[in-house]
């Protein structure tokens, strides 16, 4: 009877949200915050559902993912195994390399469930714990570890905070990175203590010198073997004598320390506050703030629901938030591939994002990217102009990109990068988009390739650049697009322009 | 004025326009930016040199005759004849050769015992109060730097009056109507395109849309485009047309100073340069990774050194070394350092006041195991701020410090 009720009156009463229509833009808008972007038969698709249904379908995922990620687990040479010191060495750099080349494979692996999106609030949320329990494989140097770290975020990533930080705690990868496996009765090492306290759980301000000091005895006692592949506690290098942490006594371990922090109300607020902010581009005020952390706290850190009261949520639609968040450079990457609706070498996307700031596996420091204006530099700018032209076969990868590091060995060598060859057909899109005259292929595109509406401006700049470009090549604006790779061509090279464009920064 | 300059501007057809390219003169921010009188090459620059992590300044500057030091450090003490030393109390890292060199030519300045009230000891916050010269961090506003341009150049808009070399654009510089230009490798920074798509794309950041589609996020947008155009035909003229008999080593850091010591002489207007050395979060196995630290520094700021004496502007520049805390002094259980407090400020430059500053902290009295910092590090700033740019510090600062004359 609902169903029916609905489809009678689709589209003309149904909304988003109470008060806000269901409409293309607001199913853009979902698909921009909660996926990588819509195509317009998403968009299509979803108009012809309840927002309910495409929300319930984004938090289970649109279809299962069939492949898997083999990798070896190997550790590392041993000097006692080779006679020949030079050799042991040699076995080093080639371990070093072998690290270097798997988690590039692994992150191309990653990148392309992304653009393949058949559960894309979960890459979202991937995204989103990795840059918030953040490790780096370039400190932790061990692929086996940062894999399993991954696979952790994979599971939990719309699973419950509560566990992932239960978990993070004695995750091997952690544990290396923030060198807690040094952390020891009598010789306590702060940086896991410190920042489970500022980065994860709590924020600064909610807790004192003290309690970290107490929290690192707390968290002594952990160890991991040579690749970091299982954690082990050992009790005699574990603290067993009484702490006091925010204001509780007890013989505290790694787990109760865990439990005190999510029990603090600082916490939800925490993660409330990181999630609206990763979600809706802004800072939520205070009251959404305390609605969302309570909401978070009484659901005990289950991701999905709040995730679910956030999408249906009219606040979440309204004008100052959609259209206005900054693209990180893996949305733009992954974004601009899906709108290009062509099949792009997955490695090459990882090093393109890794090139305008967002190296996945590798961020800044222990507080991950900064997000929002700050990835908009002049240099990321031009480099998210730069490996548009890249992806559409405009300039040639090792043009833009540069990976060579001290061991010589650059991951541009891999064939499918540096052979790149374009598989985008720009004449075929703008065929199905239907457009006739310059002015509006202008548009087709531009709404094709962009997560927001063209303005004027740019539109003028483009339709300029059309128009001279056309003449200059001798065609007739009627037969702009029969002239075969001259029309592929330059719609290459317009299409270049769009996702070089202000609007292109934004989703 | 060159020839190459010359035929540049005779082609552009706008008579004796220094410096500028066909293109830029275009450009509105490029004819801002002309506007402008070029600073002489008495000018002083800036190099703010981050050292990210907290470096560990017991072990920089040692105090070798201090008997709590060695006693507080079980292995990562340093014996007396491996130091470079400085006078019958202090020695630097030996592999902190080139600077050594410096400190005898009055070319190095150290500030002993630097740091802040109430210290913090998260990275972050750390280096948020060091960048905003502001105990509350980033909610003060604008980076310290921000505010120096608002005070030196408030009507300058060069896109590359200030500019960060490396990924990470640090807070400092942070500003409103002075945002830094930054750019990891200086051949790659540019609109890659054809030219005629570059043309239109220069196009992209010039039009002010109309009102109604006006929105901040995309007149920030526009303005990044813009400023990214004219700051990338600069640096790379500069850096192109930059030539040294001084070797730097083939090592980013060094690199990275090699391309500083061609802004600062390529006449681009740049007052402030910012560059970062991460890595010195050194809480495990301390030894041989901060010996490597020393030496990528060293190694990049020997022939830095050597390479600005050879201009005028290059003998104007000054380099400002810093770090967000020191380490504690007593080591930890992995033979690393926990988060501390105070830490020396390495000041250089060929016309600066070299020798010692400030007062070296005691080991006598510790707060809480970190040393107790004798020079609030603002005062360090104001110095430079007064000696360099000739701004009342408290323009900047907002307050009044004792200044360190270290300029």
């Amino acid at each position: 009877m609902n169903t029916l009720l609905l489809l009678l009156l689709s589209p003309l009463t149904q909304e988003a949200a109470p008060g806000v229509p269901w409409n293309a833009r607001t199913v853009e808008h979902l698909y921009n915050r909660a996926a990588f972007g819509a195509t317009p038969e998403e968009i299509a698709r979803a108009l012809a559902g309840t927002p309910e249904a495409l929300v319930d379908a984004l938090l289970a995922g649109f279809a299962e993912d069939e492949r898997t990620f083999p990798y070896e687990v190997v550790h590392r040479p041993k000097p006692e195994d080779f006679p020949d010191q030079h050799d042991y060495f040699d076995a080093c750099a080639e371990r070093r390399r072998r690290e270097r080349l798997v988690i590039a494979d692994y992150a191309a692996w990653w990148v392309e469930a992304m653009v393949a999106s058949h559960d894309p609030l979960r890459e979202k949320m991937v995204v989103f714990w990795h840059n918030h329990l953040v490790s780096s494989a370039a400190d932790v140097k061990s692929y086996v570890a940062m894999i399993r770290q991954n696979e952790l975020f994979r599971r939990e990533a719309l699973g419950s905070f509560s566990r992932l930080l239960h978990a993070i705690v004695s995750d091997p990868a952690m544990m290396v990175y923030l060198d807690n496996d040094q952390n020891m009765v009598g010789n306590p090492n702060e940086n896991l203590a410190r920042e489970i306290m500022e980065l994860f759980a709590l924020g600064i301000g909610n807790y004192t010198e003290q309690d970290i000091k107490e929290g690192a005895r707390a968290l002594t006692g952990w160890k991991t073997d040579d690749i970091a592949t299982e954690p082990r506690l050992l009790p005699k290098l574990h603290d067993t004598g009484e702490k006091t942490i925010l204001g509780r006594k007890g013989n505290f371990d790694a787990g109760d320390l865990v439990d005190i922090l999510l029990d603090q109300p600082a916490c939800p607020r925490f993660i409330a506050f990181k999630l609206l902010r990763y979600f809706e581009g802004v800072e939520p005020e205070a009251a959404r703030l305390a609605e969302y952390a309570d909401f978070l706290k009484a659901s005990d850190y289950e991701i999905a629901p709040f995730l679910r009261k956030l999408f249906l949520d009219p606040r979440f639609y309204r004008e100052e938030i959609v259209g206005h968040r900054i693209a990180g450079p893996v949305e733009f990457v992954v974004g601009s591939a899906r709108r290009l609706g062509a099949s792009f070498p997955p490695k090459l996307l990882w090093l393109a994002a890794s090139h305008t700031g967002q190296r996945l596996f590798e961020p800044p420091n222990v507080k991950g990217w900064e997000e929002g204006e700050a990835w908009i530099r002049t240099s990321t700018l031009l480099g998210r102009g730069n490996v548009a032209g890249v992806l559409l076969g405009i300039t040639k990868p090792s043009e833009v990109i540069q990976e060579v590091r001290s061991d010589g060995l650059s991951l541009m060598d891999d064939s499918r990068v540096s052979g790149y060859v374009p598989e985008v057909a720009m004449t075929a899109l703008a065929g199905r988009l239907g457009a006739k005259g310059e002015g509006e292929l202008v548009e087709r595109l531009a709404e094709q390739l962009l997560a927001v509406p063209l303005s004027g401006a740019s539109r003028t700049v483009l339709v300029e650049f059309l128009a001279a470009e056309r003449k200059r090549l001798g065609l007739e604006e009627a037969g702009l697009l029969g002239a075969g790779e001259k029309t592929e061509d330059l719609l290459r090279r317009l299409a270049h322009l769009i996702l070089s464009l202000p609007e292109a920064q934004l989703n | 004025m060159d020839a190459r300059i010359d035929r540049r501007t005779a082609l552009a057809g706008l008579g004796a326009l220094s410096g500028l390219s066909l293109f830029q003169s275009r450009a509105n921010a490029a004819v801002r930016f002309r506007m402008t009188p070029r600073l002489d090459g008495s000018a002083r620059t800036l190099i703010l040199f981050q050292l990210s992590g907290g470096n560990d300044g017991i072990e920089t500057v040692v105090p070798y005759e201090e008997d709590a030091y060695y006693r507080a450090r079980a292995t990562l003490t340093r014996k007396k004849d491996e130091l470079l030393k400085l006078d019958d109390y202090r020695g630097l890292h030996p592999a902190l050769k080139n600077l050594r060199t410096a400190w005898d030519a009055g070319r190095l300045a150290i500030v002993e015992g630097v740091g802040y009230p109430r210290p913090n000891r998260s990275h972050f916050e750390s280096l948020d109060i060091w960048h905003t010269a502001d105990p509350r961090g980033r909610a003060a506003g604008l980076g310290w730097i921000g505010k120096l341009c608002e005070a030196a150049w408030p009507a300058e808009r060069n896109p590359n009056l200030v500019v960060h070399i490396g990924p990470n654009v640090p807070y400092s510089l942070h500003s409103q109507h002075h945002r830094p230009a930054s750019f990891v490798d200086p051949e790659g920074y540019r609109w890659i395109g054809g030219e005629r798509g570059a043309m239109a794309f220069r196009k992209v950041g010039e039009g002010p849309a109309s009102m109604e589609e006006r929105t901040p996020t995309l007149d920030f947008l526009r303005r990044v485009v813009a400023a990214s155009q004219t700051s990338s035909d600069e640096i790379r003229r500069a850096v192109g047309a930059y030539e040294t008999d001084v070797a730097y080593p083939d090592e980013v850091l060094a690199q990275t100073m090699h391309h500083v010591a061609a802004l600062v002489s390529g006449g681009i207007g740049a007052r402030v340069i910012s560059v970062e050395l991460g890595g010195f979060d050194t809480h495990a196995d301390q030894r041989e990774r901060h010996d490597e630290l020393m030496a990528i520094l060293d190694g990049a700021l020997g022939p830095f050194l050597a390479d600005l004496g050879r201009s005028e502007a290059g003998k104007a520049a000054v380099v400002l070394v810093f770090s967000e805390f020191g380490r504690r002094v007593a080591e930890n259980g992995a033979i690393g350092t926990d988060h501390g407090v105070a830490g020396p400020m390495f000041v250089l430059g060929h016309d600066i006041k070299g020798g010692l500053h400030g007062k070296h902290p005691t080991f006598e009295t510790l707060d809480d195991g970190d040393l107790v910092h004798t020079t609030d590090f603002r005062s360090v700033y104001a110095g430079v701020i007064e000696g360099c740019f000739a701004v009342p510090h408290q323009k900047v600062l907002g307050a009044e410090y004792p200044i360190v004359k270290v300029v």
